[in-house]
């Protein structure tokens, strides 16, 4: 244990250090992982599956505002969508324009859960997200994960369904539309998943928010053992073909992810080293504030005595 | 000479003004009913706009069985209650923003408090500053 804790203290150090080149490398992986993602699942515009592009862009991104990044990528899933067909795109447009109305005007630091949810369903870990949610943000981010579950379905049910979509007739723009949005109403998947993860997400909320030893580490597990629980049911109610295998697995290493994001990231304070510039009558002052950290010394203990004089 | 409380304190409230007091800063800058208005009515925009790409995709989707019965049906009662329901829908999102701007402009007022302080300790320093 003081061995991880010292990691977790140099970790500090470096990352308070050199915070000002971390952030953007940190954003830039983020992006250049989300635009190959999309490449790689939808792919259907070839100009954009350019990796030059990608890279391009993704250097942007890490010196952009990181809710650019999901302008960004909500264009390229967009333009993906708009070479299958432009109902897609347009039911997809009217998607991101009804949240972007309604819901980012009062959250817009929840974007990046709406990023990281399909991310997270393409590496079968999404089980990680309602409860990482639950732990740092509140309750009213059921709205943003919900709508990264309805995301991910939509772009899959496209995926599925993009041969039959392409051969259809292209005049008939009204049955194309009401093909995607049967898809979407009728996916009984879509709806549990919805339901368990914003049950899970309350859920660790709640029992985070108990004062309690180790509440942190219960509220992990009770938000896993009640996603679990809600996805088997709704497994035997819906018939929804969720691989039990898959959930109980996924949700192992999602715990473990946790308690690994717990460790390192949610319970330490990265406080930064700030670089602020101001003036008064008589200097201009350029000023680097390195807060102080307080490091963790190693206790000693005396556990056996080997020699009595 | 540099004064070195001076520069600890200017250096805190840069550091405040750049960080997490940015937009506390905005938003104190408004009386409370106008930032509450405006923002408001910012929402009250934002849901006829949203009311209406719903109303539009209700549409599309039910597009020939909606052609079919436009003559059968009364317009009017069917006007009626598409308002009704663009009243509903825009007055339940206008409330619930109005509640959401009010705790963030009292959330903003105290946040700002510490920084006026700030201030307040800043001036008298260069106060005596300058007499000297």
């Amino acid at each position: 244990m003081s061995t991880l804790l010292e990691i977790r203290e140099t970790m500090k150090q470096i990352y308070t250090k050199y915070e000002i080149y971390i952030t953007p490398v940190l954003k830039f992986i983020l992006s250049l992982f989300t635009l190959l993602l999309i490449n790689l699942n939808l792919g259907y515009m070839s100009k954009l599956n350019s990796l030059l592009l990608v890279l391009v862009i993704s250097l942007a991104c890490s010196f952009l505002p990181i809710n650019l990044i999901i302008v960004i990528s909500a264009g390229f899933v967009l333009g993906h969508l708009y070479a299958v067909s432009l109902e897609c795109a347009m039911v997809a447009f009217a998607l991101f324009t009804l949240l972007f109305l309604l819901y980012f005007r009062f959250s817009p630091k929840d974007t990046l859960v709406i990023l990281l949810l399909p991310l997270c369903f393409l590496l079968r870990i999404p089980y990680v997200i309602p409860i990482a949610v639950g732990l740092v943000a509140s309750p009213a981010s059921v709205v943003s994960v919900s709508f990264g579950i309805v995301v991910y379905y939509l772009i899959a049910y496209i995926k599925q369904n993009a041969t039959a979509l392409s051969s259809m007739d292209a005049d008939n723009v009204v049955a194309k539309v009401k093909f995607i949005v049967d898809g979407m109403l009728n996916n009984k998947e879509m709806l549990v998943v919805v339901i368990a993860f914003s049950a899970a997400l309350v859920c660790t909320y709640l029992i985070k928010r108990i004062s309690m030893n180790y509440s942190w580490i219960i509220a992990m597990s009770s938000g896993t053992v009640l996603n679990i629980i809600f996805l088997l049911t709704g497994d035997l109610m819906f018939d929804t073909n969720i691989s039990i295998f898959g959930l109980i697995f996924g949700s192992f290493v999602s715990i473990a992810l946790l308690m690994v994001l717990q460790f390192f990231v949610f319970n330490v304070d990265y406080s930064r080293t700030e670089y602020v510039q101001f003036e008064d009558d008589e200097y201009f002052y350029y000023v680097k504030a390195v807060p102080k950290n307080t490091v963790a010394k190693t206790e000693k203990t005396v556990k056996k005595i080997t020699s009595v004089i | 000479m540099l004064n070195e409380e001076k520069v600890k304190l200017m250096t805190k409230m840069a550091a405040y003004e750049d960080k997490e007091g940015k937009k506390f800063l905005t938003i104190g800058s408004f009386f409370r009913g106008d930032y509450i208005s405006f923002q408001v009515i910012k929402s009250l925009i934002a849901a006829t706009l949203a009311y209406a790409i719903l109303f539009g995709m209700y549409i599309f989707y039910d597009f020939e069985v909606f052609m079919q019965d436009i003559y059968k049906m009364d317009l009017l009662e069917f006007g009626k209650k598409v308002l009704l329901y663009y009243f509903i829908f825009v007055v339940f999102y206008g409330l619930l923003s109005y509640v959401i701007y009010s705790i963030r402009y009292s959330k903003a007022k105290k946040s700002l408090k510490k920084y006026f302080f700030r201030l307040k300790q800043l001036s008298s320093m260069q106060d005596i500053e300058s007499r000297k």
